[in-house]
C-alpha cells in the first residue's frame, strides 16, 4: 500500500451496539466512513481496560509483554503499595516511535498513557492522567504556550462524583468538543503523517449516564433529563469526527477505533470480604463497612491470598520468599492458584444464578510476562460485576460501585472503522473482527512503513 | 464547536544579522521552513521552562492526587 497519511480517532469504550446500531442514522460522518471502509468489533486484550488496550493497540505487544496490567503496578516487596502506570512504564517503541524511523511526523493527543509527556518526533499532549495543565503537558513544551496563545485551553479530564449529574454531563461536553478544537487546530496547523487522538470524555459520560438508555439495568430510570444524554452525545462526538476529518483532508487514511466496549454493571463483588469468609484472608478483629485493604488490620502471617478491585480483580498469592511475610511455599504455588480459581469459579450471584466467570492465570493468557504480575485475573460473571476490593459490608454483593456511582462495566468488543480514501478496506479485511494487538500492522500498513 | 476564526497575528523583533544567518545555518534540514517559525519555536520553549524534577513522573503529591481520581473513576478500588 502506498504511504499515507493516517488519521486514528480513538473513542474510549465505544460501544459496537451504540454506535453501530442504536444510534444508527444519527451519525453522517462515522456512517460515511463506514460506508466506504471496513467496519466491525474490535476484540480487546486481557485485561480489557484503557490501561493496557491502548498500547497493545499502538505497539502490537500484548500486555504482559508491556508489564502493564491495568492503572497501578504493585511495588516489589510490598503488599499494597503502589505505582500509577505512566508513560514511563512503557518500555517498548510505539507505533509513532516506528514512524519516526521512517521519518514521519506524529501528532498524539491524550494517548493513555502519555504523562509525563515523552521526546517524539511531532508533537504530543498528555492524556486524562495529567495531573494538573501547570504541569509540562505538551510535548514541545512550547506547544503549551501555543495552545495558550489560541486560546485552546486543554482539559485532561472531568471530575466524575455523584452529585450533580447535570453539570457532570455539561463539563464532559464542553471538554470534548475543546478536546476537538485542539485537535482540528493542530491538525490545519502542524505538520503530521500520522495523527492519533484518543477522546476519554465518552468512557466517563457511558460510566455516569448508561442507566438511563438501558431498560436491562437494574437502575433504569426514563423520563428523567438525561434521557438522551448518551445518544446526544454520540451525536457530539460524530460532529467533532466530521470537523477533524475535514481538517486532515481527503487524502488522508482513518481508522475509529476503541480500546474496549461496554455494557450495564450489575454490581460490586467484594473479593476480598469474600477472600476473608473462605479463610484465604486472615483479619484481626472486625472491619467498618467500606474498608479498603490497606487500612484494614491483615494478619499476613495467616493469610493466602487478597485481591485488588476494579473493572476486574487481581488476586494475589502470599508466597514464601517474594511476600514480606509469605506463607506460601513455592513448590505448593501452582496447586494453591489452581484451587483457588476453581473455588472463585463456582461463585454464584446474589439470587444463586450462575454466573459465568473467568479466573486465568497470566501464563494461560501471555506468551510472556514482565513486570508486576498478577496470580490470578479474575473476571466475574464475564464483566458483568466489577470487583470492589474493600471489606465490612453487610454483603459481598454491592447494587453499585463502593467508589462512586458507576453504571456501565466494560465488555470485550468495542468499534472498528478503517477507511482508506483509495482502498476499499471493506473488502481489504475480510474478517468479522479484529483482535486489538492486530491494529497495529494494520496500521503500519496504513501509513506504508512495512518493512 | 465551530472552528476558530484564526487572523494570524504577527509583529517584528529585531535581531541581529550576524545572529540570523547563524540560525539560518543551524536550520538547514532540521523541519524548520524559516528563522522565524525556529525562533518562535525557542521562544515558546523558553516560557514553557519551568523548575520541574524531571526523574520523577509525578511528585508524592501528584501521584496521590491520581489515585484518588482513578478510585472515582473505577478503576482502583
Amino acid at each position: 500500500m502506498a504511504r499515507n497519511r493516517l488519521l486514528v480517532i480513538g473513542l474510549d469504550c465505544a460501544s459496537p451496539r451504540l454506535l453501530f446500531h442504536e444510534y444508527s442514522g444519527l451519525l453522517p460522518n462515522l456512517e460515511r466512513l463506514r460506508a466506504g471502509g471496513w467496519w466491525g468489533e474490535v476484540e480487546s486484550c486481557v485485561p480489557p481496560i484503557t490501561v493496557p488496550a491502548w498500547m497493545v493497540m499502538f505497539t502490537g505487544k500484548e500486555p504482559g509483554e508491556l508489564g502493564m496490567y491495568g492503572f497501578r503496578n504493585r511495588i516489589p516487596g510490598t503488599y499494597n503499595d503502589t505505582r500509577v502506570a505512566d508513560s514511563t512504564s512503557l518500555q517498548v517503541p510505539p507505533l509513532w516511535a516506528r514512524a519516526a524511523g521512517a521519518g514521519l511526523r506524529s501528532c498524539l493527543i491524550g494517548v493513555p498513557p502519555s504523562y509525563p509527556p515523552y521526546e517524539v518526533n511531532g508533537d504530543m499532549i498528555s492524556c486524562f492522567l495529567t495531573p494538573g495543565t501547570d504541569r509540562p503537558y505538551t510535548y514541545p513544551r512550547g506547544l503549551a504556550v501555543e495552545l495558550e496563545e489560541q486560546e485552546l485551553a486543554y482539559v485532561p479530564d472531568v471530575a466524575f462524583r455523584k452529585e450533580n449529574k447535570a453539570e457532570i454531563l455539561a463539563s464532559l461536553r464542553e471538554m470534548t468538543a475543546g478536546h476537538f478544537e485542539i485537535a482540528c487546530y493542530l491538525a490545519e496547523e502542524h505538520p503530521w503523517d500520522l495523527f492519533v487522538m484518543v477522546e476519554i470524555g465518552l468512557d466517563r459520560v457511558q460510566h455516569a449516564f448508561w442507566r438511563y438508555q438501558d431498560p436491562a439495568h437494574h437502575l433504569y430510570e426514563s423520563g428523567t433529563p438525561f434521557d438522551d444524554a448518551l445518544r446526544d452525545y454520540y451525536r457530539l462526538l460524530d460532529q467533532g469526527i466530521g470537523e477533524l476529518l475535514e481538517a486532515a483532508g481527503p487524502d488522508t487514511a482513518v481508522a475509529v477505533v476503541s480500546d474496549h466496549g461496554a455494557k450495564g454493571m450489575k454490581g460490586a463483588f467484594c473479593v476480598n470480604q469474600w477472600l476473608a469468609e473462605k479463610g484465604y484472608l486472615a483479619l484481626q478483629g472486625e472491619v467498618k463497612p467500606g474498608t479498603r485493604l490497606e487500612d484494614a488490620p491483615v494478619d499476613w502471617p495467616r493469610t493466602k491470598a487478597w485481591g485488588w478491585g476494579g473493572y476486574y480483580a487481581r488476586v494475589f498469592l502470599n508466597v514464601e520468599g517474594r511476600e514480606p511475610e509469605g506463607v506460601i511455599r513455592p513448590e505448593r504455588f501452582e496447586a494453591e492458584v489452581e484451587a483457588l480459581a476453581e473455588e472463585i469459579r463456582k461463585i454464584r450471584g446474589p439470587q444463586g444464578e450462575v454466573w459465568d466467570t473467568r479466573a486465568v492465570t497470566p501464563r494461560e493468557v501471555y506468551s510472556h510476562t514482565e513486570g508486576d504480575v498478577p496470580d490470578l485475573m479474575v473476571f466475574f460473571d464475564d464483566l458483568s460485576w466489577r470487583a470492589a476490593g474493600t471489606m465490612g459490608h453487610p454483603s459481598m454483593y454491592l447494587e453499585e460501585n463502593d467508589t462512586g456511582p458507576d453504571d456501565a462495566v466494560h465488555d470485550w468488543r468495542g468499534v472498528g472503522i478503517i477507511y482508506h480514501p483509495e482502498v476499499d478496506m471493506g473488502k481489504r479485511i475480510d474478517r468479522d473482527f479484529i483482535p486489538i494487538q492486530d491494529l497495529y500492522g494494520i496500521f503500519v500498513e496504513l501509513l506504508g512503513i512495512g518493512d | 464547536m465551530k472552528k476558530k476564526e484564526q487572523e494570524s497575528k504577527f509583529t517584528s523583533v529585531s535581531i541581529p544579522t550576524p545572529l540570523f544567518e547563524k540560525i539560518k545555518k543551524r536550520i538547514e534540514g532540521t523541519g524548520f521552513t524559516s528563522v522565524s517559525s525556529y525562533v518562535v519555536y525557542v521562544l515558546r520553549e523558553v516560557l514553557a521552562e519551568d523548575a520541574v524534577d524531571e526523574k520523577e513522573a509525578f511528585s508524592r503529591e501528584d501521584e496521590e492526587r491520581v489515585k484518588e481520581r482513578l478510585r472515582s473513576l473505577g478503576y482502583l478500588d
